[in-house]
């Protein structure tokens, strides 16, 4: 018997561009997501048998039910679920979706992150939404922002592996240079050192321009199982999910031995690794979750892609720039393309497979073997890594 | 705000309340039914140690709404003399004169408010010895 199921491939993407749009709704943007994943499938919209959507309150009242009218309007009339995992939605959606297909339920499913956050305007509101990623009585109630805990994360690295400023400006700094080239992104601009330094803090040491955006966007994705491909010959582009794993940890920072290290990304990680059987140096590209850029150094420790303690240094060095020793966040991350909660995790997916299949343009990583995703909730309670192949390798 | 959320969760938060287990004999917060150390239901309430001293702070200038009469504030997580560790607001001092390991107790005031006319809701802050 085989433990890991039936191997699924990746053969279609979508992706609206992120941002503010006043002039769009929900159901507008998850319905140019799903399309533009079908075209780009070329497959008979027919043959997909379910929808996986991921979002974190896109179904709240301004925005009521667009799951069902966004396939109405793409004319799928197939059973659906809405996956929640505060702002790792997109990925959640996507593992449950990998999941029907390993298991042999389903044969072709699509998946669709989507979010608008721009109706949300009002002062405390944002706060308020990410308070339930965080321990919302314990945490939240008692004054703590996602971003504040975010705070106490930065100077506990800080104060544990002396990581400057600098260090961490120059995250943000390499990820707005990346974005300049993706046409998907909400801010196709370079921002200098300075800026993030000089720039007002919100909750010291993190500054009004470190955080990422909370914006409008969609993203979408068709998946197969080999049962799929058996049937229908032909299809190119096909991207294999060689692993899709999560892990969690306690919600509140205050349970934690360590606030410098998110064990869920670490054990996602780990077991993401084993099943694919290669190391993060086998890694060319990943796409993480920078939310801010202290999110950004703890990942590529957490993933291994550097020791406890060096990711601060190796960011400053360059080392995760485009074509360097990893290229981390070729589309612009979080910070650079937006971060529409439920949207993120499948537009860095969408941002992997486009990398593999080597069609990134200017952005595009020279030699991608595999390629890496992690996307994670409020201060890593869960976290969501996959690992990508080239379309010829065997599961 | 939610009445009957303030009004389920008051004694705790008013009182500060966590367990302690009568089979593994640790103690934990918040208030729980279950032991999250042994999983046994065999706990009693137990106050927190009203002093500690501060691992970790920062300060918060974009709050929630509720809380936004009271911005900017600090905030840190607290670990009590019990061994305990709590997030809190540290009050009446400024952020500049925070420094980790300084010594805290704890203090009964009001975390939110909705509006001038709406609920008021009460919990425990901290305070420099």
């Amino acid at each position: 018997m085989r433990m890991n199921g039936k191997n699924v491939f990746v053969i279609g993407t979508g992706l609206t561009k992120f941002g503010e749009f006043y002039d769009r709704d929900s159901t507008s943007l998850a319905t140019e997501a799903l399309n533009a994943a079908i075209n780009d499938a070329k497959i008979d919209r027919s043959s997909i048998k379910s929808a996986y959507f991921g979002f974190m309150i896109s179904n709240s009242s301004p925005h009521s039910a667009f799951s069902s009218k966004c396939l109405r309007e793409c004319n799928v009339s197939i059973p659906f679920t809405r996956v929640e995992a505060g702002n790792a939605s997109g990925a959640a959606a996507f593992h449950q979706a990998y999941i029907s297909l390993a298991s042999g339920i389903h044969d072709c499913v699509a998946v669709i992150g989507s979010e608008k956050l721009s109706d949300f305007v009002k002062n405390g509101t944002i706060e308020k939404i990410l308070g339930s990623t965080i321990d919302y009585q314990w945490e939240y109630e008692i004054g703590a922002t996602l971003t504040s805990l975010y705070a106490m994360i930065t100077k506990a690295h800080m104060r544990e592996f002396h990581t400057t400023m600098e260090q961490l400006a120059s995250v943000p700094v390499k990820n707005h240079k990346n974005g300049k080239e993706n046409p998907h992104a909400q801010f196709r601009r370079e921002i200098p050192l300075d800026r993030f330094l000089s720039a007002k803090r919100i909750s010291d040491p993190i500054g009004r321009f470190d955080l990422a955006t909370h914006c409008d966007g969609s993203s979408a994705l068709i998946l197969v199982s080999e049962d799929y491909l058996e049937r229908n010959n032909g299809i190119k582009n096909k991207i294999p999910i060689l692993s899709s794993e999560h892990s969690s940890d306690v919600l509140t920072l205050h349970h934690r031995e360590s606030l410098t290290e998110f064990k869920s990304t670490v054990t996602a990680a780990k077991k993401a690794f084993t099943k694919v059987g290669i190391e993060p140096t086998d890694i060319a590209v990943a796409e993480v979750h920078d939310s801010f850029p202290i999110s950004e150094i703890l990942a590529i420790e957490d993933l291994g892609f550097f020791e406890k303690g060096e990711g601060g240094k190796a960011t400053e060095a360059g080392l995760t720039q485009l074509n360097s020793k990893i290229s981390v966040n070729p589309s612009g991350g979080l910070k650079a393309r937006g971060d529409p909660f439920g949207a993120t995790g499948i537009a860095q997916i969408v941002e992997i497979v486009e990398q593999l299949r080597g069609r990134a343009d200017k952005r595009q990583v020279s030699e991608v073997e595999y390629g890496l995703t992690h996307n994670i909730m409020g201060t890593g309670a869960l976290a969501y890594v996959n690992i990508f192949g080239q379309e010829e390798m065997e599961q | 705000m939610e009445p009957p959320k303030i009004w389920r969760e008051k004694r705790q938060r008013y009182l500060a309340l966590g367990i302690s287990c009568k089979k593994c004999g640790k103690r934990s917060f918040p208030l729980s039914e279950y032991c999250p150390y042994c999983g046994t239901n065999d706990v009693e309430e137990y106050r927190l140690a009203e002093t500690g001293k501060i691992l970790y702070f920062t300060n918060v200038s974009m709050a929630s709404n509720e809380m936004a009469f009271n911005a900017p504030y600090c905030l840190g997580i607290i670990e009590l003399n019990d061994g305990i560790k709590v997030t809190g607001q540290i009050i009446d001092c400024d952020y500049k004169d925070l420094k980790n390991g300084m010594e805290v107790k704890m203090v009964f005031r009001i975390l939110a408010r909705d509006g001038h006319e709406g609920l008021i809701k009460y919990g425990f802050k901290f305070t420099s010895i």
